[in-house]
């Protein structure tokens, strides 16, 4: 008996490739069972993510032949050089500890990945497609997802522009849960930290836009409120976050803006985030004693470090991977 | 014995400050400074106690006792505030002041020795002594908090946004409620305090009434102003730190 991971994922090939290879939740299922048809396979776990799809296959002879199976069952005839991994017993063992435990994933550290795998087993254990080497393989891999999460700070710190906008606003103010956003220009990244500041509780969110059409657009995309571009001076009196994003070749938001509207606020704090180049708030708006200013600068640096942080964490996580897969031994390595 | 309940309050609180700051942001270790400061809390009562025994009255009758009752009084607001609020770190910055009060006690002389007991007791000076003090244990933690709203909006400004400080600090908006409302707590038993202190001694009006009356409207037009008109935190906590700083001249006019 032999495990054997077989996969894709961001790393070895692009989306259009990927996406060729993903399998929704039910395909999954028929998948699983049609793998039984490839001769000597005995247990099997699919996981198919946006980044990756993998096989988790036990066979009892040489499963030498799952890559064409797989390959023709999807109907992909393009180049196979480097696009799979393959890893078998032991080596197989940690690739599943290291995907659960987010040390895989493009952004390192992410925990989404410990339920989609969770829920790649609940599908196979439901469709009788596991064993004994395969239950035991993935509750072992679960501990060590948990263990990861619990023990180390690989998932601390946000690694993204967004996310780190939405950590300082945290920092300001505690819970976002009932804040205001005003997002000025209706980009892609304007739409992302409205998204990221929404999924922390922020309940309003006005979008302003020279293109009062674009606005609407955003507006509707997001579940926020559209509002004219000559209103979003006095719209602020009611905002917490300002995040801003035109394609202006000139300072948007200046001091005299924030002053206006300084007294009616209470002088409550008030959060601008400039993601635009060349930057849409003027630096000197920054010394308002209750604005604090980040350009996208900033920004970048939290998520580089973060990153860097994280990185820092792999020693760490694989000492755990190691001592988890050597404490007891788990049938189907040797 | 009563200086052994002195240095051990000390001993704790200053383990309060280091290993609080040690563990700041490990979520996994709780709030070691809270226990650290609960027990120096209860080495303070003993001391109080003590005194009081010995002097048949409030124990306010020396500099030490003052500085003790006031880390006393600072202690308690802490822990009540530390709990309800759940400020992280407070611990952490209010302990090095309990120290600093405490060693005032420590310091050779400003203990006295050989304890007078009462012989008569005006009530209302009774009243208005402790009551003073405790309303000063609370603008003091009010000021703690002040310093640590200016040592992060100093840190957020400059953009500086990572380690030290950083970790495990309270957000900004939680730190400007918890000034305003402890600091209006205190003024509220201030008040109780001038309004005893004005019944003491037949409403003899002596300079260090008028010192706490001073301060009582100092804090009352900040405190107005914040909840009228809106300040900006980093005036608030200004005014918060040198009020109280200007408030210790009550005690240098005792």
């Amino acid at each position: 008996m032999k495990l054997v991971c077989l996969g894709l994922n961001h790393e070895t090939a692009p989306v259009e490739v990927r996406e060729r290879f993903a399998l929704s939740e039910s395909k999954v299922v028929e998948e699983c069972r049609a793998l039984f048809e490839v001769s000597g396979i005995q247990e099997v776990v699919v996981l198919s993510t946006c980044n990756r799809t993998e096989y988790y296959v036990v066979s009892e002879g040489n499963s030498g032949s799952l890559e064409d199976w797989i390959c023709k069952v999807r109907g992909f005839s393009g180049d196979r050089e480097g696009l799979f991994y393959r890893h078998e017993k032991h080596s197989a063992a940690q690739h599943l500890c290291r995907v659960a435990s987010g040390m895989n994933s493009m952004v390192l550290g992410e925990t989404e990945i410990f339920g989609q795998v969770k829920k790649a087993y609940s599908v196979a254990l439901e469709g009788k497609t596991t064993g004994g080497i395969l239950n035991k393989l993935f509750q072992r891999a679960f501990g060590v997802g948990k263990r990861v999460r619990t023990q180390t700070s690989i998932q601390e710190g946000a690694t993204s522009v967004a996310g780190a906008s939405v950590e300082l606003a945290e920092k300001v103010f505690g819970q976002l849960k009932g804040s205001a956003v005003m997002v000025v220009g209706a980009g892609e990244m304007s739409r992302q930290t409205a998204q990221a500041l929404q999924s922390r509780g922020a309940t309003s969110v006005f979008v302003t836009n020279r293109s009062f059409e674009k606005a609407l657009e955003l507006a509707e995309t997001i579940g926020g409120e559209a509002i004219h571009f000559d209103d979003w001076e006095s719209t602020m009196e009611h905002v917490d976050v300002l995040v801003s994003s035109t394609g202006a070749p000139h300072f948007v938001v200046k001091p005299q803006h924030v002053e206006a509207v300084r007294r009616k606020r209470k002088f409550r704090p008030l959060i601008m985030v400039d993601i635009a180049v060349p930057r849409d708030i003027d630096p000197a708006v920054g010394e308002i004693e209750e604005v604090y200013l980040y350009d996208i600068d900033t920004l970048q640096t939290k998520a580089d470090h973060a990153r860097a942080e994280r990185v820092k964490q792999l020693e760490v996580c694989e000492g755990i991977i190691d001592e988890e897969l050597t404490k007891a031994a788990l049938p189907g390595l040797e | 014995m009563e200086m052994g309940y002195l240095i051990g309050a000390t001993v704790l609180a200053a383990a309060g400050a280091v290993f609080g700051w040690r563990a700041r942001g490990d979520e996994g270790k709780g709030r070691p400074a809270l226990w650290w400061m609960l027990g120096a809390f209860v080495f303070q009562l003993l001391f109080l106690g003590e005194r009081g025994q010995l002097r048949g009255q409030c124990p306010l009758g020396d500099v030490g006792e003052i500085a003790l009752f006031l880390a006393w009084s600072l202690t308690l607001f802490y822990l009540i505030t530390g709990s309800t609020y759940r400020l992280s770190l407070l611990g952490v910055f209010t302990a090095p002041l309990v120290v600093i009060l405490q060693l005032v006690s420590l310091f050779p002389g400003a203990l006295d020795h050989e304890v007078v007991r009462a012989e008569s007791i005006d009530y209302w000076r009774e009243m208005h002594a402790p009551i003073s003090v405790l309303s000063y244990g609370a603008l003091s933690l009010a000021a703690v908090a002040g310093v640590m709203f200016l040592l992060l909006n100093r840190r957020l400004k400059n953009q500086n946004l990572t380690g030290g400080i950083m970790i495990g600090m309270p957000s900004v908006s939680r730190l400007v409620k918890a000034m305003a409302r402890i600091a209006t707590l205190g003024w509220i038993i201030l008040t109780a305090g001038v309004v005893t202190g004005l019944k003491m001694d037949a409403g003899e009006l002596n300079i260090h009434l008028m010192v706490a009356i001073v301060t009582w409207v100092l804090y009352a037009v900040l405190l107005g102003v914040y909840y009228v008109r809106g300040l900006p935190g980093r005036q608030l906590a200004w005014g918060l730190l040198v009020l109280f700083v200007v408030s210790l001249l009550v005690f240098g006019k005792l």
